[in-house]
């Protein structure tokens, strides 16, 4: 049997929600279950709705899940806001205070007093959450040393008066559940693989993974909702001998990552979309003058300041197009946090080999997420460097030559007889400015090579996902973070009889063309779903591969719900005559 | 070596592009002869530019050079001094690119004192792209964008410094240039963020607001009595409206950027792991 079960905590901003949450997935981690998880935040500094939903799970989970099988509530808003997601079978776990529909029979409703309990035995209505934690504990059979143990870590610098209420406040909840919980109810703590799997944002596990990609120089301008990338490095950065430096608009941190990098340090900037559209004039420079450059864009609703706290998938052509001129970059799409791990490391690899700027496209719910990723993840090591001249060049360096090489070697500065120009205006070899027609279609054909070359080279195979059947009529192609809905609708769609291929390429330009163009031959429809409206990866796969396709976009704020994908493939599948599988009979 | 052939070592051959009687010929030899005096070594400069006439100068000279986009040199320059803070880095550009477009950059450069030198060339006009008013335009007042006067009062570059934090201002002349070359020695040799506006004609443009003969009737030395370290002197001098005083204004100490970043270092280090796979453990 394998262990999949969901769990939502949700309540006010500022009722130690996320703690609750973060708290059960921790421990989970540690056993080594796997787990996915999403949160939403609220718009306002303070107050205002949230929630975390984490899904743990024997095996590799890609989605956060859809229904809950166990629902905490902390008041009566998070009820009745959240009460539908609950499955028919499912367990509520909520304020007694509260109001609790009697419908539908099936499920069960333990009512406690948190509040009540926090206050009067504990003295803090803040110790509320601790409670909760301490009935869910024991709900779900968590064994109560672990939490202790975690809560110690947690709270360690907060001193020993703070341990100690907590220590009373997780008893307490325990206590009253045990009289209250029946202990006939089916939840039962996941046994993990036993080795600790890491547990990290998505926001995290870039800053991370850039740091031991060899990212010694960062410059960032605050943005929801990329700022914890800056904030980490910010205190993790200088022990390892790096530099942060928070600028005073994107345009300089952009520009300092040019510098740093011509320079010759691996740096690296993160922003969100109005970051982005600010940076666009220098990304050229960063084309034309073949500086290596990562840029992190995590998404959210857009555009101008649009919804920063909310999720969307709309930065896709900005990313591989936006700037003035032709001025080919590098674009990576993650899918997981496990994914923003090992992915930085090949995005920083591909533009110091290939000496442009690359883009590294998350958005809010990969950024914000909490998700396991396997510890040997981290092991990745630097897996290719600029091209680079040894110097005594003679004092003529021609730091833009032109071969056939995809690249002509750079000259860090500092280096003797290589004494050379890097500049934004089209130039020849030697970086002197030329506009004739003849050195700017040389020098234009030269920076776009750079792509074909990606597309050959060994670091970049593989960047494709595929899901569900190789040979299904109906094709789906998403990316990002829209990858794990998809995954799961392909298998829901399996268990009702349609078989559905699914392809998720995890580098968007260039293109995977060889892989794309198979998968193109291979199915009859092809779905796009991703979070904008005008269907922005759909655009880009009809005007290179002159396919049709059916869009599903969505721009509510959050994530892809698999049952959308698989009303869509549904719908699809009745347009053609689909073989259906085996299972058919059974799956109705 | 006669010192005249020590300056053509800084020079990469390449003619300036600039108009026949540009007052930034004499900028261009007054920082080669810096450069020479100071024996840099080619390879440890790094010249940072924007974009205009004065952004060209990069290409004239034989160092590391970097001409970046409109307005962002200082940017481009902090990044380059972070990440090899043995360079010496000279940022030169335009009044245009220094305080309009690139104008929210300077107080913050400033303020982080990073370590290099800015030369502002003041020509009181857009010489690139022909003859528009600059922000430090006032008696041209009729450009080709101001055809009836213009909308506002012109900044005082070498004032906006001082007040930004700057902890080394001057104001030199690209005529005097003996007098620019000392400034510019001064100003590389001084620990921190150094700035220095540079009087300078435009021979096509404004010819007003820089003519020569009216800033040599009306310019004098600034006073040997005047003490550098006094920072409400310093922007009296700079401020002065009846005459023009070239020389040292302002001259302070303070830790740069990349002090900054040792401390820290030190700091972190106190704390934490210093190798990277140290970073692993919290996230198990
Ligand atoms: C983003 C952007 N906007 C406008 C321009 C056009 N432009 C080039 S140089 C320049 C102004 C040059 O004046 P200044 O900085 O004073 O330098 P000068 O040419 O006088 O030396 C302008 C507006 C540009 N290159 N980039």
């Amino acid at each position: 049997m394998t262990y999949d079960f969901t769990l939502r905590v949700a309540g006010e901003s500022g009722e130690g929600v996320i703690t609750i949450g973060e708290t059960i997935a921790r421990i989970a981690a540690r056993e080594g279950v796997h787990l996915a998880t999403f949160r939403t935040f609220p718009a306002e500094i303070k107050g205002g709705p949230c929630m975390i939903q984490i899904r743990l799970s024997d095996r590799k989970v890609a989605y956060h899940g859809e229904k809950v099988d166990c629902l905490v509530t902390l008041n009566q808003q998070a009820l009745d806001e959240n009460l539908a997601d609950l499955r028919e079978e499912g367990i509520l776990l909520c304020e007694a205070e509260c109001d609790v529909p009697m419908e539908p029979s099936s499920r069960t409703a333990y009512q406690l007093p948190f509040e009540r309990l926090a206050v009067r035995e504990i003295g803090s209505r803040i110790s509320k959450n601790i409670v909760v934690l301490g009935a869910l504990a024991h709900l779900l059979k968590i064994p109560k040393n672990r939490i202790e143990e975690f809560l110690a870590e947690k709270f360690a610098r907060k001193g020993q008066a703070i341990l100690e209420h907590n220590r009373k406040a997780l008893e307490t909840g325990m206590r009253v559940a045990e009289v209250k919980i029946s202990a006939k109810n089916p939840f039962k703590f996941p046994k993990g693989a036993g080795q600790r799997r890491m547990l990290m944002t998505g926001n995290e596990a870039i800053a991370l993974g850039a740091t031991m990609a060899g990212m010694r120089y960062f410059f960032g301008y605050p943005i929801t909702p990329a700022s914890e990338i800056m904030e980490w490095l910010a205190l993790h950065l200088p022990a390892v001998g790096g530099k942060v430096l928070q600028t005073e608009d994107e345009i300089s941190a952009i520009c300092g990552v040019a510098g740093a990098s011509w320079a010759g340090g691996r740096a690296m900037t993160a922003t969100s979309g109005p970051g982005v559209s600010l940076m666009s004039e220098a990304l050229g420079l960063l084309s034309m003058a073949e500086i290596p450059a990562v840029i992190v864009d995590s998404q959210r609703g857009g555009p101008s300041t649009g919804m920063p706290t909310k999720t969307e998938q709309s930065d896709l052509l900005l990313a591989v197009y936006g700037s003035h001129g032709d001025a080919p970059r590098l674009v990576i799409a993650p899918t997981s946090v496990e994914d923003c791990l090992s992915l930085i490391g090949l995005t920083f690899d591909l533009a110091e080999k290939y000496q442009m700027p690359a883009i590294f496209l998350v958005d809010q719910a990969l950024s914000a997420r909490l998700e396991t990723v396997d510890p040997n993840t981290v092991k990745r090591a630097p897996a290719a460097a600029r091209l680079c001249a040894e110097g005594k060049d003679g004092g003529n360096f021609a730091r833009y030559r032109l071969s056939d090489l995809a690249v002509s070697p750079a000259a860090i500065p500092g280096t003797e007889g290589c004494e050379h120009m890097v500049t934004g205006m089209e130039h020849d070899e030697f970086g002197n400015f030329a506009c004739d027609d003849e050195t700017h279609t040389a020098m234009t054909v030269k920076r776009f090579r750079k792509l074909a070359a990606i597309e050959a080279d060994p670091l970049s195979q593989g960047l494709c996902s595929y899901f569900g059947d190789s040979n299904a009529e109906i094709g789906v192609v998403t990316w990002g973070s829209s990858a794990g809905p998809v995954e799961e609708a392909i298998k829901v769609a399996k268990e009702r009889g349609i078989s559905v291929r699914g392809i998720v390429p995890k580098i968007l330009n260039p293109l995977p063309h060889k892989e794309l163009a198979t998968f193109f031959q291979s199915v009859k429809r092809i779905i796009v779903p991703e979070l904008n409206f005008v269907g922005q990866l759909a655009s880009l796969l009809r005007s290179t591969y002159r396919v049709s396709t059916i869009n599903l976009t969505k721009i509510k704020g959050v994530p892809l719900e698999p049952s959308e994908i698989v009303s869509v493939i549904l719908e699809t599948a009745a347009t053609l005559n689909v073989r259906r599988a085996s299972r058919y009979g059974t799956a109705r | 070596m006669e010192p005249q052939d020590r300056c053509c070592e800084y020079l990469s051959g390449i003619s300036p592009v600039w108009c026949p009687g540009c007052g930034y010929y004499g900028i261009l030899s007054a920082l080669v002869e810096a450069f020479a005096e100071l024996k840099l070594p080619t390879q440890e400069l790094a010249l940072i530019s924007g974009i205009g006439c004065a952004s060209r100068l990069p290409y004239f000279v034989k160092t590391y050079g970097f001409h970046g986009i409109h307005g962002r040199a200082l940017p481009i320059a902090q990044g380059v001094k972070m990440a090899n803070p043995d360079l010496t880095v000279v940022v030169v550009g335009g009044d245009g690119d220094g305080l309009a477009i690139g104008g929210g950059h300077l107080p913050h450069v400033a303020r982080n004192n990073v370590d290099l030198t800015y030369l502002l060339f003041n020509n009181a006009i857009y010489g690139m792209t022909k003859g528009q008013f600059s922000p430090t335009t006032t008696l041209s007042n009729v450009t080709k964008t101001s055809p009836f006067g213009l909308t506002g009062e012109a900044i005082n570059p070498a004032a906006l410094a001082i007040t930004y934090g700057a902890t080394f201002v001057a104001r030199g002349f690209s005529v005097k240039k003996e007098h620019l070359r000392d400034l510019i020695i001064q100003a590389m040799r001084h620990p921190g963020f150094s700035f220095v506006e540079i009087l300078t004609s435009c021979s096509s443009f404004n010819t007003i607001d820089m003519n020569v003969a009216r800033i040599v009737n009306n310019q004098d030395l600034v006073n040997p009595d005047h003490d550098v370290e006094d920072r409400l002197a310093a922007l009296r001098l700079a401020s002065d409206e009846k005459k023009i005083h070239l020389g040292v204004y302002y001259r302070s100490r303070r830790p740069t950027l990349e002090d900054k970043f040792k401390e820290m270092r030190s700091s972190a280090h106190a704390k934490a792991k210093s190798r990277p796979e140290g970073l692993v453990k919290q996230f198990l």
